[in-house]
């Protein structure tokens, strides 16, 4: 039995010469494919036709959902199960609520966005195929680099091969999975 | 790409200044009219109206100081639009004159008689009292005319000179003009409107009337950019990410803004001190409470859950909306601090209140369009302008 194929991988000299081989493969019909490089590129998301992450509604969710808690939990406790009058006010003042409810909102909403954002990126991952291409090292310096996963509708080892030939890429080579 | 640092030229530059002219001379014959017939009640219809265009003025000049203080880049396009509010500070000085006039309809403490039977006016004697007030005004006033003319004069002299010192001279000038600006603008509030009512005090006043000015600068500024973008200037310089980050920190100053005003009624609220809470009694009596929920729902709730979408903050339609409204709701949360002072019983809107707000307003316009008649729309010279061009959110 031979071990799977990961994909393919090819290295570009340059931040400019990524986007442009990202573009080529999104307008090539391409979805399953990753580029990597050392500092954040702006317009990489558009360039690889990335849709937009779901991340901002997990939070708004959480956040609500977090205020709505925040509110019930101290209507219950001040106004149903520990009937205690504080400084002469009346039982729901709502007013005192307010700083407790913006607490639990913010908690919710950073733990939705922390968790949410590992979820979504499927982290944290113990192995990735990605470092069995012996130049991927350089990834968090100097490397710019393109995979393309073999269970792309559009992958085919040799047609694949040519497009990141002709898009720039050097050193391309089948990863193992 | 090349800059071309041409002034504002075609109507804006031609017949607005003349129209706003107009409007504000004819403002101002009302509001005179409006002075003869209920001279108590103008000063705080002035007053209101004045404290409104100030707070843009102060809004435009925070934005310049922040922006050297923070050695900014993304921002270089659109800073000359806030140093034209700034500078707009001279046109202010001079419209405070009118207040000065009316200091004993406005300001209670002004009466010796009253001052007399009131042991905290007397405790308080030392600082309101006319004299020191009068030589504050004159401080507040060459300070922001000083500073404005400072960051402006010599943001101009870059365009021609190419000198990057200057923006040295601008970042060190920062330094010492954020302090200034924060004093300033905390000590003039306190005396100008805090002091309608010299019992009460809040140490949260200064800073509540700087998170709106930061906010109604913010929008104004936004707001200017999207005129001459639809006349036709600056579309390909100050474009959609620009827009983008100026919403971001719009928004940012709304719900710095609520936080304040949040904070100020929640500890006065607690501590439940007659001196304290009078304000509040004031300030929510009849259909001033109206006003007060009007002011959470449109200052803060709208926008907040509105304009929190990326979309909505990248689409320039929707912030066109979104500054008008939330210039609005600024000027509803001045009448709503300074005019239960006169209006005890409920809102109460009179004709004077529009006319004080359209003479102030036009001549503020007039001056504004026509000093950028004079001027590059944008620091063509500034060593960050390449970077600002080339901005992406």
């Amino acid at each position: 039995m031979g071990k799977s194929i990961y994909g393919l991988m090819a290295e570009f000299d340059s931040p400019g010469s990524l986007m442009k081989a990202a573009e080529g493969l999104r307008d090539s019909g391409y979805k399953k494919f990753e580029t990597y490089s050392p500092f954040p590129i702006h317009g990489m998301d558009a360039a690889m036709g990335l849709k937009e992450s779901v991340l901002g509604w997990i939070v708004l969710v959480f956040g609500a959902t977090g205020l709505t808690c925040g509110f019930l939990l101290q209507t219950w406790v001040s106004v149903f199960a520990y009937e205690i009058t504080v400084s002469g006010k009346p039982l729901f003042s709502f007013q005192a609520f307010v700083p407790v409810c913006f607490e639990v909102m913010v908690l919710f909403s950073g733990i939705a966005a922390v968790f949410g954002m590992f979820a979504l990126n499927r982290l944290p991952q113990l192995y990735h195929s990605v470092f069995n291409y012996k130049r991927f090292a350089i990834a968090s310096s100097h490397g710019f680099f393109v995979s393309v996963e073999s269970d792309d509708a559009h992958y085919s080892e040799v047609d694949t091969t040519r497009l990141l030939e002709k898009l720039g890429g050097k050193h391309i080579e089948t990863v193992e999975a | 790409m090349k800059v071309s640092g041409t002034p504002l030229t075609g109507p804006l530059a031609e017949k607005l200044p003349k129209i706003a002219a107009i409007v504000g001379v004819l403002g101002m014959i009302a509001s005179f009219v409006y002075y003869t017939q209920d001279h108590h009640r103008f000063f705080y219809s002035y007053l209101t109206a004045f404290v409104f265009f100030l707070s843009i003025v102060l809004g435009g000049m925070f934005f310049v100081i922040i922006q050297h203080l923070t050695r900014a880049g993304w921002s270089v396009v659109v800073r000359r639009l806030s140093e034209h509010l700034m500078k707009n500070a001279g046109l202010m000085a001079i419209l405070f004159i009118p207040i000065l006039f009316g200091l004993h309809e406005l300001y209670h403490w002004t009466h010796a008689s009253e001052v007399l039977k009131d042991h905290l006016l007397q405790v308080k004697a030392p600082y309101l009292n006319i004299p020191f007030f009068v030589a504050r005004v004159v401080v507040f006033f060459a300070v922001w005319v000083w500073l404005g003319r400072k960051f402006f004069n010599m943001s101009v002299a870059q365009d021609s000179s190419a000198d990057h010192s200057l923006t040295l001279k601008m970042q060190k000038a920062s330094t010492y003009g954020i302090l200034l600006f924060g004093l300033s603008l905390t000590f003039s509030m306190v005396d100008w409107v805090m002091s309608i009512t010299p019992h009460w005090y809040s140490t949260m006043f200064g800073v509540y009337f700087f998170a709106g000015s930061a906010m109604a600068g913010l929008a104004t500024i936004s707001l200017l950019a999207l005129i001459l973008r639809r006349a036709g200037f600056l579309q390909d310089i100050i474009r959609v990410d620009h827009y983008h980050d100026l919403a971001k920190l719009l928004y940012g100053f709304i719900v710095f803004w609520t936080y304040i005003a949040f904070s100020q009624y929640f500890l006065i609220w607690y501590a439940n001190i007659p001196e304290d809470t009078a304000w509040y009694h004031m300030h929510f009596m009849g259909s001033w409470n109206t006003v007060a929920v009007f002011l959470i729902l449109g200052h803060f709730a709208l926008p907040f859950i509105g304009f929190m979408s990326k979309h909505m903050r990248r689409n320039l339609k929707v912030q066109a909306i979104v500054t008008v409204w939330m210039l609005f709701m600024h000027f509803v949360d001045v009448y709503w601090v300074i005019m239960p002072n006169i209006d005890t019983s409920g809102f109460h809107a009179s004709w004077g209140d529009i006319a004080c707000f359209l003479g102030i307003g036009g001549l503020f316009v007039a001056v504004l369009f026509a000093r950028m008649r004079t001027v590059s729309l944008v620091p063509t010279q500034d060593p960050r302008l390449p970077e600002s061009l080339a901005h992406h959110t």
